[in-house]
Order: structure tokens, then sequence, then C-alpha cells
């Protein structure tokens, strides 16, 4: 039977043979987006449902010191609302945060927002792409009034030239990866901006290795270039766009002098790769990470919003700007409102008709003030009393883990549900045992907009239960409680029903009927229309229907390197494992990258005297870890790269939690460390 | 456009493969990967010679035929053939020509083929194990310019001792493969298959 990958953005379809208790094939069909192509984590990774760490009953204690007892449902449903009610009561409804989760389905997500907004009260709701995209998001919602890619991913096939910074695409979203890949050996060319020498680098036409922290230089230098040499579409910004002349006028000092001496790109090779960019029409832009993960992360994507549009390149064909979804359902998750600031659509709940929609729909008054974001929660422990947590491993996600660890353990009540116990569970009060996507039925939204069906194969193991079943089970509590209304769904078609009624504008013409053959993109307002694939062929979605220009001026990474601490560390992905690890390495997927491994480059390594595969501690301002040491030139001089999917050796306990200021996301790509050998 | 296949008129868009109109078997072609044009399996007499169907394009006028004496006499020695050489138990769509075509491999003498060659098992997720494959070259390109343009794979010798490796015959966590499993979803034999069938 016809599923979607759980692991990355590009949401793959597959059809995993499941046999006597486990997967013991996958193949891929021939439709969209994957056309029969896997990568070999939705190919060989999705045993973990099959997994011994399976979360099998409800678990309550009363308080952090006690042990976990294993509890009905009934009670640890009624012990769990109880908490929250207590909370609420005492504390009001700010003291309360919901983070459901960009791994479960729409349905899903839908249902806890709603439960925290109409039965809580309080918008503190946001999921983990605050930790991935929230700078995208912000960049791209201001600028041009809409947070997706704007072009759907079988226009790689008609795409001239990519420019692709901050994205390890062939690790992080291989299917995509290939198939640009298989565009440039048809003939297109490829720019590629990234530190380390990734399988996109090896693949391009031309390379900029700038340095970490600094692509945002560079993009304002390309972009100056493009005006000063006259290459950029005066028709197309005198058109559809407004606040150029101010960001013009921001641009002064990113000369091509100073972008070579800042980012150590050759200014030649800057100029270069300006000029394919602007001289090509279809060009298109994708990043990830790289370009997001910064304290400068908004004024990264910015920058890269202003060089599309002073080039005329969104809303064409094969161009376009696409920001690489991470999590399976990220897309998914934020169009489905799980955000501080938003409801479901993107629409402002500081926006009167919003609200009025809302509550409408739910008939319940609701909260005019928006709400916490992720990383603010945590900081405001113990001012929050009470996190619900869906499906989210926050220890393992977060930066400075030490402190973070700290912060949940003062937090008063924290209900946790999930599919595996994971280094968050042992912070819970109670935890709820969801259904893994194998068990359960829904939908995803996929990088591209492409929302597409998830089918039950199975019956969850245990007493596990499907996430939207728990919180709407928590909700007829707190609704009988509160004495607020609180619809019963039988099943999660009758929760999309209600998504497409809230925003018919988005989803309207998406019924489940419609899935059963394959993914329907939104905008999709009715059933006859064949979703959007190109957004903003003719207007912006901002009040003036133009894109706006915003300056984005350039500072260095928070935490530069210092004589104690000589590296610049960057955190991320490898092909084989998943973020915090959770799923993957409980997987087959372990076998095949069992431990933490840092990039070290040869030249540094040479000094420091150390050899390949040596252990080493990697040392930061905020603590250690212990790994081996992978000698390579992927890496530059300078840098060491640590993925973040070994819960055992935390790359997150050296991150810094310093903030972008515009989107709260930390700092992951930059922090300062040094490398020390283990005796 | 406008043609004939065996006998009947048949109507198709400029650019089409034969293969579009004129069902035939086949064994290498596959639309993703691209390979095409290497088994012989599908080949079609056109105005009188042999053309593969899934490597020739369809053109106004033409008069095909799919299912000659001759042709079947000729799938019949391809699939003997290939059965004398290879291990096809878990190749059911070639039993299945090899019943259609009435094969009888047995009517040849034996051959030094590759059923003897040892199951490569070098890597978590699959099994290489080529006393089964029939070097219709699908795994190479998928894991070339089909798809993934990783290059993990390549096809070594020709003719008869032609048979798929990787470069210098390095197991493949050597090389620069990234377990996509892509070559294992095309290869139509089972000579690429997952360790997790193993098991049962
Ligand atoms: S590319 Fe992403 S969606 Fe596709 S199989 Fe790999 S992990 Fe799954
Ligand atoms: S699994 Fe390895 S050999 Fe097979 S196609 Fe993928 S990269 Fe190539
Ligand atoms: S291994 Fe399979 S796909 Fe590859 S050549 Fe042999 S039969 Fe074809
Ligand atoms: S299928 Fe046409 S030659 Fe192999």
């Amino acid at each position: 039977m016809r599923t979607t990958c759980p692991y990355c953005g590009v949401g793959c379809q597959v059809e995993p043979e499941v046999q006597g208790g486990r997967v013991v094939r996958v193949l891929a069909p021939d439709i969209p987006p994957n056309h029969g192509a896997l990568c070999v984590k939705g190919r060989f990774g999705l045993d973990f449902p099959f997994s011994g760490k399976r979360l099998l009953y409800p678990m309550v204690r009363e308080s952090r010191d006690a042990p976990f007892r294993r509890a009905t449902w009934e009670e640890a449903l009624d012990f769990a609302a109880e908490k929250l009610l207590e909370v609420l009561r005492r504390k009001g409804p700010e003291a309360i945060a919901v983070f459901p989760s960009a791994k479960t389905t729409n349905e899903e997500v839908y249902l806890a927002q709603k439960l925290a907004r109409a039965l809580l009260g309080t918008h503190n709701v946001d999921h983990c792409s605050r930790l991935c995209h929230s700078s995208s998001t912000a960049a791209l919602s201001r600028s041009l009034g809409g947070a997706s890619m704007t072009n759907p991913i079988e226009d790689i096939w008609k795409t001239d030239l990519f420019l692709v910074v901050g994205s390890n695409t062939t690790e992080t979203h291989p299917v995509i990866a290939a198939m640009i890949k298989k565009r440039v050996r048809q003939g297109a060319r490829m720019i590629v901006v990234d530190p380390r020498y990734t399988g996109m680098a090896e693949a391009a036409t031309l390379w900029l290795r700038v340095r970490p922290g600094t692509d945002l230089f560079l993009l304002n230098a390309m972009a100056r270039y493009v005006l000063e040499a006259g290459l950029w579409d005066r028709a197309y910004v005198e058109a559809r766009t407004e606040g150029f002349a101010e960001w013009r006028a921001s641009l002064e000092e990113y000369t091509l002098e100073r972008a070579e001496a800042v980012t150590g790109v050759e200014r030649e090779k800057i100029a270069l790769a300006a000029r394919l960019y602007a001289t090509t029409e279809r060009a298109g832009a994708y990043w990830a990470m790289g370009v997001t993960q910064h304290t400068k992360g908004t004024a990264t994507a910015q920058a890269l919003v202003n060089l599309a549009l002073l080039t005329g390149k969104v809303g064409k064909e094969g161009a376009g700007l696409n920001p690489l979804r991470g999590q399976n359902n990220v897309q998914g998750a934020g169009d489905m409102g799980a955000l501080p600031d938003v409801y479901p659509g993107y629409l402002k709940v500081a926006d009167e008709a919003a609200r009025k929609r809302f509550e409408a729909l739910w008939g319940v008054p609701l909260n005019p003030k928006p709400g916490l974001r992720m990383t603010e929660v945590f900081a405001a422990i113990p001012e929050v009393e009470a996190i619900y947590l869906i499906g989210e491993d926050p220890v393992t996600s977060e930066p400075y883990q030490d402190h973070l660890k700290a912060k949940l353990s003062a937090l008063p009540f924290l209900l946790v549900q999930d599919i595996l116990e994971n280094e968050t569970t042992p912070f819970a009060h109670v935890i709820l045992p969801a259904a893994s996507f194998l068990e359960k039925e829904g939908t995803f939204t996929n990088t591209d907009r492409r929302v597409q069906r998830v089918r039950k194969l199975l019956d969850p193991p245990g007493e596990a239960r499907p996430d939207w079943w728990i919180t709407q089970e928590l909700g007829k509590r707190l609704a009988r409680a509160l004495d607020r209304p609180w619809r019963e769904y039988p099943g999660p078609e009758a929760i999309w029903e209600e998504v497409r009624q809230a925003i018919p504008e988005l989803m309207g013409g998406i019924s489940y009927a419609r899935l059963e053959a394959e993914g329907v993109r939104w905008p999709c307002p009715f059933e006859d229309h064949p979703g959007e694939a190109v957004l903003f062929r003719e207007r912006f979605n901002t009040p003036s229907g133009r894109a706006r220009f915003f300056p984005a001026p350039y500072t260095p990474p928070a935490e530069p390197p210092s004589e104690e601490y000589p590296f610049t560390l960057s955190t991320g992905r490898v092909l084989f494992h998943w973020h915090g690890g959770t799923l993957s390495r409980n997987s087959r997927l372990k076998e095949a990258y069992p431990e933490l491994k840092v990039e070290v480059n040869p030249k540094d390594a040479e000094r420091l005297g150390l050899q390949d595969g040596e252990p080493i501690y990697v040392v930061s301002r905020r603590g250690r870890i212990r790994a081996r040491a992978w000698v390579t030139e992927r890496t530059p001089e300078g840098v060491v790269y640590a993925p973040f999917h070994f819960a055992e050796v935390p790359a997150n306990r050296l991150t810094l939690d310093a903030l972008d200021p515009v989107s709260r996301i930390p700092e992951y790509k930059v922090s300062a460390v040094r490398l020390e050998k283990v005796d | 456009m406008r043609l004939r296949v065996d006998g009947k008129e048949v109507e198709v868009q400029e650019g089409a493969l034969l293969l579009q109109v004129a069902p035939v078997p086949t064994l290498c072609h596959h639309p993703h990967t691209e390979t095409k044009g290497l088994c012989r399996l599908c080949l079609v007499e056109v105005n009188g010679r042999l053309h593969p169907a899934c490597a020739t394009l369809a053109q106004e006028g033409m008069e095909v035929k799919t299912e000659t004496e001759a042709l079947r006499r000729l799938r019949k020695t391809l699939l003997e053939w290939l059965a004398l050489t290879t291990d096809l138990s878990q190749a059911p769509e070639l039993l299945s020509l090899m019943e259609r075509y009435g094969a009888e491999p047995a009517r040849w003498p034996e051959v030094a083929g590759r059923k003897e060659r040892e199951a490569l098992k070098d890597n978590p997720f699959f099994l290489r194990d080529y006393a089964k494959c029939v070097n219709c070259r699908r795994c190479v390109d998928a894991c070339g310019d089909g798809i993934m343009g990783v290059y993990a794979l390549t096809l070594e010798d020709r003719g008869l001792l032609a048979h798929p490796t990787t470069p210098l015959g390095r197991p493949l966590p050597e090389t620069p493969c990234v377990f996509c499993g892509n070559c294992v979803q095309v290869c139509p034999t089972g000579a690429l298959r997952p360790l997790t069938l193993e098991v049962a």
C-alpha cells in the first residue's frame, strides 16, 4: 500500500511491504514527487516502528523524583487534563505551551493547535521549524507574503541554473539532489555556496567556499555587482516590487574587494556567480540550514530574496525561491497553524478578521495576543509551567543542551506524547504512547506544498494510539471541565474536512478522494482546481501585491574563534541519519553509520597530530563531547563539522543559544571550539 | 502519425517509441534508468528488418510485426540461453515468458554460466547475488546517468563475460554508493535484493 516517507520534506511516495512484524521491502511507485526513486532512509530506514524502544503504555508519575507507573488511558488522560487545568486556573493561559510536531500529520497538528487556542486560550504554539526554517519563513513572508517554495520540484527539469546556498542537498534531500545533479548532467549549471565540499559542491559548475557565516556578505556583494554591471531586471523591479531605493542604498559597503576579504572567495568568482545568476532566465535558488541557522539567518534569507527580486526570478517557471524543508511535515505544520502568531492558513492571530473567522468556526472567544515562540517558551520556564510536547525531542534538538535540561528539570508539568523513548521522555510527568506513520491515516505536506496521504498498514503496538485520537481525548476532558465546545471527530478525514472549511482559499479543493491517486498542491481553492505549481505569477501575496526589498545588513557570527577556542564548529546531518537520531538510529540505518565522526581538515589534523579515526574531545565554552576524528578535505581549515544525531554525544551540548533577532532561530552553524586529544 | 502494427492501423504522437504501440516482452528497458537496446528481447520486424522496440522511434508508414515465427524462435532461444547461464528462480516475469515461448533450456549443452557465483554481502542493506544477474544494465544506469549520478556500479567485460561490478571490484561501502537502493528497485531478476527478504 502506498504511503508517504516519514523522514524528509521531499515527501517521497513509498510502498512498504510489511510481513510478520517487519518491513521486508520498500518500493516506490511511479508518481510524483519521486517517480520511483528513493534515498537510503526511505528505502531501508522505515523499520523504526518495530523498535524495542516503542512506548507501549501510558505512564504517569506524580513528581519528577517518583518512578513512572503504568496507567490506563483513562487515568493518564484524566491526570494530564487535571494538571493542565490546574496551571490554567492558577497562572492563566500564558503559562501553558503546546508543541505539535512537524512529524505528525496535518490533521494532528490542526487538532493540537486548536486545543491550545480554543480550549486553553493560549497561542504558545510552535514546532521544530523554529529551529530550521523560521528565518526563511520570516524573510519570505514579509517580502512575498508566503513562506514556502515558490516553485514545484518538477521545475528542476526546466531550470538552467541552480544557485544552491547552505544546503548539503545530497545528504539532507537526496532525491531532490539526484534530480538537480541529473539536470546538471543534461547541461544546466550549478553554483554552490558552502564552506564544505559536499556532494553538491562536487557536482557544481562553480563552488564558492565561503567562510562559515559569511554567505550574507557574499549575496549582498552579488546584488551590488549585478546593479553596477547593469544586469538587473529593471522592468520587473519597477512593475512588481517596492522598497528598492532604500535597499539599494544599503548595499554601499558590499564591494567585491571587501567581499573577498570577508568571505575568503576570490572576487572574480563572486562576479562570475552574480553574472551567471542574473543573466540566466531560468535560475532557481535553493537553500537550507546553512543559510538559516545563524544569528543573521533572516537577513541571509532576505539577501537571497532581494537578489531574486532584483533579477526578476520569482513567479517564473524553472526559477524561484526554494527553501528545502527538513522534516516530512514542516510545511504542513506551518500551514496548520503550529506557530505562535498565526492561525491555520497563516492568518494573523493579531488580525481581527482572522480571529472572527476562527471564533465562528470553533464557537469560542479567542485570545487576541500572539504567543511565545518555542525558544522563548523554554527560556520562560518556570514562568511557563506546563508544556504539552508532541513528537519532539528538544533535549536533542535545542541548542546548549545542559541549559535546556536544567530548564526542563524546573518545569512543573511536562506531558510527552511520542512513539519512541528519547532524551526528553525522562523529563516527563505523563507519557502518552503514539502510533507511528505506518499505523494511522492522515496527510503530510511536502516541501513543495503537495498534500499527500499517509495510510494505515498496521495496528499500533501495545496500547499506542494515533496522535489525533490522544489529542481529541485530552480535548474532551478539558472541554468538559472548562464548559467549552469541543467537536468529536470520527477520524482524520473529518478533521481534514474542517481544515478545508477553515481555510478554503488554500485547501478547499483538496479532498481525501482526490488524494487517492496522487498528492495535490495548495493553494487549491476548489475541487477541479489543479493546485498551484508556481506561486506569484501575477501578484505577490502582500497588501500591495508587490514584493518588498528589505536591507539585510551583515553582522559577524556571535561567537568568533579565539585563542582558546580556535575552531569554528558547524553542525548538521549525514545521509544515514535524521535529526536527533530517534528514528534512524532505531532502524537498520544505524548499522551503516554507528557513531559520531567529526570532520577535521588534514592541515589542522597534522598541526594537532591527529590521525584519521582517532578519538578526540570537542570542547566549547558550554561543554565537551567525545568523538572520532574523520580527517577529510570536505571541511575547510579551521572548521570542524559534527552531525547532531548522536544523543549520547550530543553536538548540541556545544552549540550556543545566540538567536536571530527576528525569527529567534539559534546559531547552530557557528560556535567556537577546540579539539583535545584523548589520552 | 500513422503506422501498422501486426496489420492493424495505429496512431501515435511524434517521438513515441515503437514499444508504446507494439506490446512485446522487454527486459533491459526501463524508463527511469533510460536503459534500452541491450537484451534484444523486444526485437520487432519493421519493413522486414529487426529493430529493438524499446530503442526505435515510431515513424509514419512503418509496417511493424511483433510476433512472427522467426521472432518467437529468437525470443525462445534468448530466454533459453538466459536460463542456461543464470539462476532465474527469482525472476517471475522471465519465468512466465519462458512458459509463453515454450523455452526448453535442456535442449542446449551445459555452459559454464554464472550460476555458481557467490552472493556478495558487503553492506547492511542489500545483497548482490550475481548468479541471478542477466546483465540488463539497469542497475548500472540507475546508479549512474539515469538517476543517481554516483557511479558506484559499472559493467565489466563484453559479451558472455559481461557483468556488473563496482570500480576495481571494491566492496560497496568503499565506493561512492549511497545505498539508495534504486539499483535494487530496478533489478528485474532478484540479483539485487534487500537483506530483509533473506532472514524471513
Ligand atoms: S529523499 Fe526524503 S522523502 Fe525521499 S526517501 Fe529520502 S528521506 Fe524519504
Ligand atoms: S544503492 Fe548504491 S549502487 Fe545502488 S543505485 Fe544507489 S548508489 Fe548506486
Ligand atoms: S544486477 Fe540486476 S539490474 Fe543489474 S544488470 Fe544484473 S539483472 Fe540487471
Ligand atoms: S528491452 Fe529492448 S532491447 Fe532490452
